[in-house]
């Protein structure tokens, strides 16, 4: 066999040993001569196995049996349940303003430009139309139901609009190591109980195409302190949001909401789909799918 | 084939629209902004269904509408989800390709090929709906 063909094969077996999901990783492709690619054979050693499992560094993970069966003081309440905002005093309820705070250069433009694009028939900041997660805190103003599930450990929140997932820790645990935690769109969350009120504080979030209300922007200094009561014999979540960034505005901006438990609904898969946003001319994908195809013989 | 009906137009009545249009299009950022949808016009499209696609976050039609030459354009017309519309009365199979239907629309305000779903007439006569009114009333979120 070629001896640079050969030397191929086996790198190209040596990389799938490493890690599996090298597999998924574009391959040279075939020449016409190539003998048919071979997958690894063999059993990994434990160490090899071991090494392909994220862990957390001397603390257990939040659904481990152990960590579940520790004492802990009762917790007031039980989030538990299928929530959904309450906007029965309008749709602008979703908005987390005004009042705003003063803002810096950055988020009083987007207040000016929001409106005048609207005017024009245009999106402003179309991330979401573009897959990026509305992340916290509008994917708590979704026009869709969140699930929540409450256990000792954490809350496990599940929202419809394209199932986001968050991880409120209510065991003790610190926020992770600021060199090693991977930002998101919904952050690191950590809950405590202060008499009847469940406080969570989050941080670590990822900045890029996350925008609060009309595309005011925020920094990877933003932070969220959630206020949470439950009230009405169980039926209404009141949270109040308490968001400060100081790259982008001065002070606290403050919020709050409710949302009622709906016991007839269920999350249910909900992804978002470039290819379908391309059929979709409420954003800008679907707009280029419109401009691509010209003018209708039938427009005005 | 196409009918487009516009209301009566004065320019108090413009300002009236423009501004209502503006406000009631920012919850829809809901999911993404529906800014671009003229919601004071409802346009009558008549053609064929090319795709329905029944997916969340949103379902979408693709209808071949024919021109007066005779080509056909195809026009991306924007539901609400599933979950919303099966509280219309609507179901998976309800459109299929082939399909011959009359959808009423809130075009496109640049007059491109597409637009907010209102309405839809079957082939056997049957109408669903999106929800939302057909007076040009903008409205983002369908009353369920």
């Amino acid at each position: 066999m070629n001896p640079k063909l050969l030397s191929s094969i086996a790198g190209g077996i040596a990389l799938g040993l490493c890690a599996t999901p090298a597999f998924a990783q574009e391959a040279d492709a075939p020449t016409a001569e190539a003998a048919p690619p071979q997958l690894p054979t063999g059993r990994l050693t434990d160490e090899q196995f071991d090494q392909m499992i994220p862990k957390h560094p001397g603390f257990l993970g939040a659904l481990a049996k152990e960590n579940l069966r520790k004492p802990r003081p009762a917790p007031p309440f039980d989030l538990t349940g299928t929530w959904f905002v309450d906007l029965r005093e309008g749709f602008m309820k979703f908005l987390f303003g005004p009042p705003y705070p003063k803002f810096f250069e950055a988020g009083q433009e987007a207040l000016e430009e929001a409106p005048k694009y609207m005017a024009r028939g245009e999106n402003y900041r179309d991330a979401i139309g573009q897959c990026f997660p509305p992340g916290m805190p509008m994917i708590m103003t979704r026009v869709w139901p969140h699930a929540f599930i409450q256990l000792p450990t954490a809350i496990y929140m599940i929202s419809g609009f394209n199932n986001s997932v968050r991880t409120i820790f209510l065991d003790g645990r610190e926020f992770s190591n600021p060199d090693l935690v991977v930002p998101g769109y919904n952050g690191e969350s950590i809950g405590h109980w202060e008499g009847d009120t469940l406080v969570v504080h989050s941080k670590y979030f990822e900045p890029d195409n996350h925008y609060i209300d009309m595309g005011i922007p925020i920094s990877d200094e933003f932070e969220l302190v959630e206020r949470i009561k439950l009230l009405e014999n169980g039926t209404v979540m009141e949270v109040e949001y308490i968001m400060t960034d100081p790259q982008n505005w001065e002070g606290e901006w403050r919020n709050t909401k409710q949302y009622l438990l709906q016991d007839h609904t269920d999350i249910n898969e909900s992804n978002c789909i470039l290819a379908n946003n391309a059929h979709l001319p409420g954003t800008d994908l679907g707009q280029a799918t419109a401009a691509e195809r010209g003018e209708s013989e039938l427009g005005e | 084939m196409l009918r487009l009906h516009k209301k009566r137009t004065t320019r108090k009545a413009l300002y009236a629209a423009a501004a209502a249009a503006a406000a009631a299009s920012v919850p829809v950022l809901a999911h993404h902004s529906f800014a671009m949808f003229d919601q004071t016009k409802v346009m009558t499209l008549k053609g064929s269904v090319h795709e329905f696609q029944w997916t969340n976050p949103h379902a979408f039609i693709e209808l071949d509408v024919p021109g007066q030459s005779g080509r056909a354009t195809r026009w991306s017309i924007e539901l609400n989800s599933p979950n919303n519309l099966t509280r219309q009365g609507w179901t998976r199979g309800a459109l299929k390709a082939g399909d011959k239907v009359t959808v009423r629309i809130a075009p496109l305000r640049n007059g491109r090929a597409g637009g907010l779903f209102l309405d839809v007439q079957l082939p056997n006569g049957k109408t669903l709906d999106s929800g939302m009114p057909k007076n040009g009333t903008p409205v983002n979120v369908p009353r369920t």
